[in-house]
């Protein structure tokens, strides 16, 4: 198992993928963007109270990610989150082992799952980087990294269709979106199943990841590279809070998701990680995680550095350039409009650090190189 | 049968008389209306969601005439709102809200259907389906800074349309109830497929969902091509039509015998009133209920003759779409509300507490 897991996991340090992604921004592949995977996507959204109805639940959904996280790790006599990784070595995840997952259900997992179906881009991501990617033989279609998940079979997680789950014999099923019992059929079939949540509106981004890796390296039973994977990824996040110590507030910032202007507030995990970033989000004021902004507001806040992840619809930093009443705003008249790939800034996965140092490098080009 | 039919409708007053009773009183009601508009337009191009003292507001727009610079002092930012955003929005939040009025109301007259509306024979569906299969598509919609969504919402519209209208022909002949029940399904295919669309990509339903439900947060000066081009000529025919319209409120073979080829009125009317459509809803997305209840609350304020009722649809329509849009982009600011939910939901009291109000006097 271990050596799976280096093998996949030595993509992640390459810290200039950022780049790669600025000078090749047509490398898109399909994935949910932030603002659809908040689960609500589906006939919904008919006014605005339903939808932020719906948020405020996912809110708290992700707040019980943490508080059931924890829990578990308290009540399970499992180790701290704090442990060093060399003293977790040794460490064997008693089975059968019970959890409690986001939406509150108890999971008991009998044994080391070897045939786990990943309905979430996320926890693919984050199966692969701590050596579990070998006991995934299902993924959802969006599935997209690493490379390797592709080749599991697919499946559908909007539209899950349980007996297409049920074909694939999964031991173990990772939801973050159950439209309806989806989870309680699967139990009632005998597949054991975790509602893992999305943490798309937590702002606490990076600690919600981080908590997210150590239960599926519990559920996986790879918790020493769960540890060592979190450990990796709080040096990385820790070297830029270093090294922004001494900024008081950074760049005005205007994150776009789509090109009707839809931008990632500060309630979003997106907005967690410019939180980080200390850079000041134009869309601070707005009620939803994801507001669609006015032009006269964009316009009026003056962002002084544009993030496009709508490159996929066609934006450009040439477009945006061109969009009437756009051409006085500092980030337009300095040149600074980025293109940053949305599976790596939206999702909540092992990757949400490399999308840090991108943005890093993007709002602080003198301190980042 | 047909001639009991017609006598007991609603509107049994010689045509001399009517004539006599309008010909004079359409002016004083359209200056109301009037009024009303230029306050409505006036109103919304003071407020929004960044606020800009009016008088501000005044300079940067008269500043606009040649020879006249009294903006010089101001932010930039505030003539780049002013000038580039805000205007552009009232401006063509009025000539969709007048497009979608007339037509309206003209599709309510050439079907005799109260509960007609400009999306009765699939414009509406038809657009949304061709945005929506362009907003999901893999490929840019973006095509050097010029969506192709407009112009694919134009076409689906019209196409949907024309088949509805295929469909329904019977000879040289297209019963009118053919063409709604045509449109109608025409219409559901085309939803089906749009749900299909947007279930199967999820990741950009946000997009497509505020496309549908209409909202003019992306207007800009060059939109108005995009609308004026269709509405103004359709508009002027619509508007030629009145008196025949109110002819055609009789019964079809009445108004043949009368000598109106009704046929042809039919195809150039509701010609005319889609194409307009289509344009409006490529620049604005679907906006309902503006096409249905404008007309009616016209009808139930000033009476059925639609030789007023088509001009101050246009312009009832007109002031009620930029005030909704004015609230749109107001009640929840810094962010957008789709313009549909405000027309649906404000528009709807109104109109009802316009029918209690008239319910003995006209109904």
């Amino acid at each position: 198992m271990g050596t799976g897991g280096r093998r996949v996991r030595e993509p992640l340090p390459v810290s200039r993928q950022g780049f790669v992604f600025f000078f090749y921004p047509k490398v898109y592949s399909k994935s949910p963007s932030p603002i659809s995977r908040r689960g609500t996507f589906y006939i919904p959204q008919k006014g605005a109270d339903v939808s932020s109805l719906v948020q405020r639940g996912l809110l708290l959904l992700a707040l019980v990610v943490l508080a059931a996280a924890v829990a578990c790790e308290d009540g399970g006599g499992e180790p701290t989150p704090e442990a060093s990784p060399a003293a977790l070595s040794a460490v064997q995840v008693p089975y059968p082992l019970s959890i409690v997952d986001t939406v509150g259900r108890e999971v008991t997992i009998e044994a080391q799952p070897q045939r786990i179906a990943s309905l979430s881009p996320a926890a693919t991501e984050v199966l692969f980087a701590i050596g579990a990617g070998d006991q995934v033989i299902a993924v959802d279609m969006y599935s997209n990294y690493p490379e390797e998940a592709t080749t599991r079979q697919q499946l559908d997680a909007y539209e899950p269709n349980l007996e297409a789950i049920a074909g694939v014999g999964p031991e173990l099923v990772l939801l973050f979106y159950d439209p309806g019992e989806l989870a309680d059929s699967l139990e009632r079939l005998g597949i054991t199943t975790a509602v893992l949540g999305s943490v798309e509106e937590t702002p606490e981004s990076v600690e919600a990841v981080f908590e997210q890796i150590r239960l599926l390296g519990q559920m996986a039973d790879h918790v020493q590279e769960a540890e060592e994977l979190v450990a990796e990824m709080q040096g990385r996040v820790e070297a830029i809070e270093e090294a922004l110590a001494d900024v008081e507030q950074g760049p005005r910032i205007f994150h776009e998701v789509d090109a009707t202007l839809y931008t990632a507030g500060p309630g979003s995990f997106v907005g967690g990680l410019y939180k980080i970033l200390k850079a000041q989000n134009i869309a601070a004021g707005a009620d939803q995680p994801f507001p669609q902004l006015s032009q006269e507001v964009i316009i009026e806040r003056d962002p002084e550095v544009i993030i496009l992840a709508d490159g996929a619809y066609g934006e450009s930093p040439d477009t945006v350039k061109a969009r009437p009443g756009w051409g006085n705003i500092s980030a337009v008249g300095n040149d600074r409009i980025f293109v940053i790939d949305p599976d790596i800034v939206s999702r909540p996965g092992p990757r949400c650090v490399e999308a840090l140092e991108t943005l890093a490098e993007y709002l602080y080009p003198e301190g980042f190189e | 049968m047909k001639l009991f039919g017609s006598a007991a409708r609603a509107e049994p007053l010689p045509e001399a008389a009517l004539s006599a009773l309008l010909g004079r009183a359409i002016w004083p009601r359209l200056a109301v209306g009037l009024a009303a508009l230029l306050g409505a337009a006036l109103l919304a191009a003071a407020i929004g969601p960044v606020a800009i003292p009016a008088d501000a507001v005044a300079r940067i727009v008269l500043s606009r005439l040649p020879g006249v610079s009294l903006a010089d002092s101001l932010p930039q930012s505030w003539q780049d709102i002013v000038w580039e955003i805000r205007l552009p929005r009232v401006v063509i939040a009025g000539l969709v809200g007048a497009t979608l009025a007339l037509s309206g109301a003209t599709y309510q007259a050439v079907f005799r259907n109260p509960l007609a509306d400009p999306y009765l024979i699939g414009v509406a569906a038809g657009a949304g389906l061709a945005a929506t299969a362009v907003m999901v598509s893999p490929l840019d919609y973006t095509v050097g800074g010029v969506s192709l969504v407009p112009l694919a919402a134009f076409g689906g519209g019209l196409t949907a349309v024309g088949l509805a209208y295929a469909l329904a022909r019977v000879g040289r002949t297209v019963p009118t109830v053919t063409l709604i029940l045509a449109g109608v399904a025409i219409s559901s295919i085309a939803t089906s497929a749009t749900s299909f669309l947007m279930i199967n990509h999820n990741e950009r339903v946000l997009t497509t969902l505020t496309w549908l439900l209409g909202g003019f947060n992306l207007s800009e000066w060059s939109k108005l091509w995009w609308v004026l081009p269709y509405m103004l000529p359709a508009a002027a025919i619509i508007l030629l039509y009145g008196r025949i319209l109110n002819v055609l409120q009789l019964d079809e073979e009445q108004a043949q015998q009368l000598g109106v080829n009704v046929e042809r009125v039919k195809l150039l009317l509701l010609g005319a009133a889609s194409l307009a459509t289509a344009a409006a809803v490529s620049v604005s997305g679907i906006i309902g209920f503006v096409g249905l209840i404008i007309p009616h609350a016209v009808r139930l304020l000033w009476g059925p003759d639609y030789r007023q009722l088509l001009p101050m649809s246009m312009v009832m329509g007109a002031a009620f779409l930029i005030l909704a849009d004015l609230m749109a982009r107001t009640v929840n600011s810094p962010s957008e509300v789709p313009v549909g939910i405000i027309t649906a939901f404000c528009g709807a009291p109104f109109f009802l507490y316009l029918l209690r109000l008239r319910q003995r006097a006209v109904f």
